[in-house]
């Protein structure tokens, strides 16, 4: 898997949904789905559309009694690119908290104004 | 809409996200009792041969106990919202509990079929509801494996 950045699924809440998809079920349910992600029903639908549109997600509807059923899965597709995604963000975390190490470290003691100052790291995002 | 390439809580947002899905990965309370249903059809078999009336097959049983075990995992799924991989090893921390359960079933009906064909029914009798009462644990840690699974995102395919 390569970790690689997919505009798709980049802004929050189509990663939330992804990133909550590929957690391991197989199906997700429309309300555990909007109850997990903390999103409105709304949002959630627009959303999964765009996700299912793109092909990243497989949508099943059904109906329990009067009451519509919808589940959520993602396709092949989705999860490659969900998976990849994922990995992108866990290295600009891991970078990100290393560069905080590194500004911690860099930052001199009070008292110790003889140490040469380091020049910072850029902050992530910015470089 | 919020762009996370600059957020690092990104993935720490997804993560509690995660964790509130597998809260809800918390079985019914007819759940258990109906694997405990299951399970006990299951260890009733070695008696069958001789204590059904003659006549009676034992395969419409062990279809019963078939179609029970469809219908509870049919019934997780409606009442969590979550639909699991029932065929497939996907869950490693519910991995040694679903061994668990092969091994315990295998073992129990073996014990009761040497205990039944000596003549000690009580101890088959015993050896069952233990063999019972074992499998669901090991169900219980089975669904505690799936729910660690889904927090830490370890059950993806």
């Amino acid at each position: 898997m390569t970790a690689k950045p997919d505009p798709l699924i980049h802004p929050i809440t189509r990663l939330s949904i992804c990133g909550l998809l590929a957690a391991g079920a197989d199906w997700l349910e429309f309300a555990a789905l909007r109850d997990a992600a903390g999103i409105s029903d709304s949002v959630l639908s627009k959303q999964s559309r765009v996700l299912e549109d793109a092909g990243y997600v497989e949508v099943r509807k059904g109906a329990v009694g009067r009451r519509p059923r919808t589940w959520f899965r993602l396709t092949a597709e989705g999860r490659q690119a969900v998976e990849g995604h994922l990995a992108w963000l866990a290295q600009l975390e891991e970078a990100f908290s290393a560069s905080t190490r590194d500004v911690r470290q860099a930052r001199p003691l009070p008292g110790d104004r003889d140490q040469p100052r380091r020049v910072l790291p850029p902050l992530l995002g910015r470089a | 809409m919020c762009d996370v390439a600059r957020d690092p809580a990104a993935l720490e947002l997804l993560r509690v996200q995660r964790s509130r899905l597998a809260d809800r990965m918390r079985p019914p309370w007819w759940y258990l009792s109906g694997v405990a249903i299951l399970w006990a059809l299951v260890f009733a078999c070695p008696f069958s041969s001789r204590f059904l009336p003659q006549g009676v097959r034992i395969w419409p049983i062990l279809v019963a106990g078939a179609a029970l075990a469809c219908l509870l995992q049919w019934g997780l799924a409606r009442a969590t919202g979550i639909a699991v991989a029932t065929r497939t090893l996907r869950y490693p921390a519910g991995r040694p509990a679903r061994i668990t359960m092969i091994v315990v079933s295998f073992a129990a009906l073996v014990t009761e079929t040497f205990l039944i064909r000596h003549g000690l029914i009580v101890a088959a009798i015993v050896v069952a509801a233990l063999a019972v009462v074992a499998e669901v644990a090991a169900q219980q840690a089975n669904l505690r494996g799936i729910r660690q699974d889904l927090r830490a995102g370890g059950g993806a395919a």
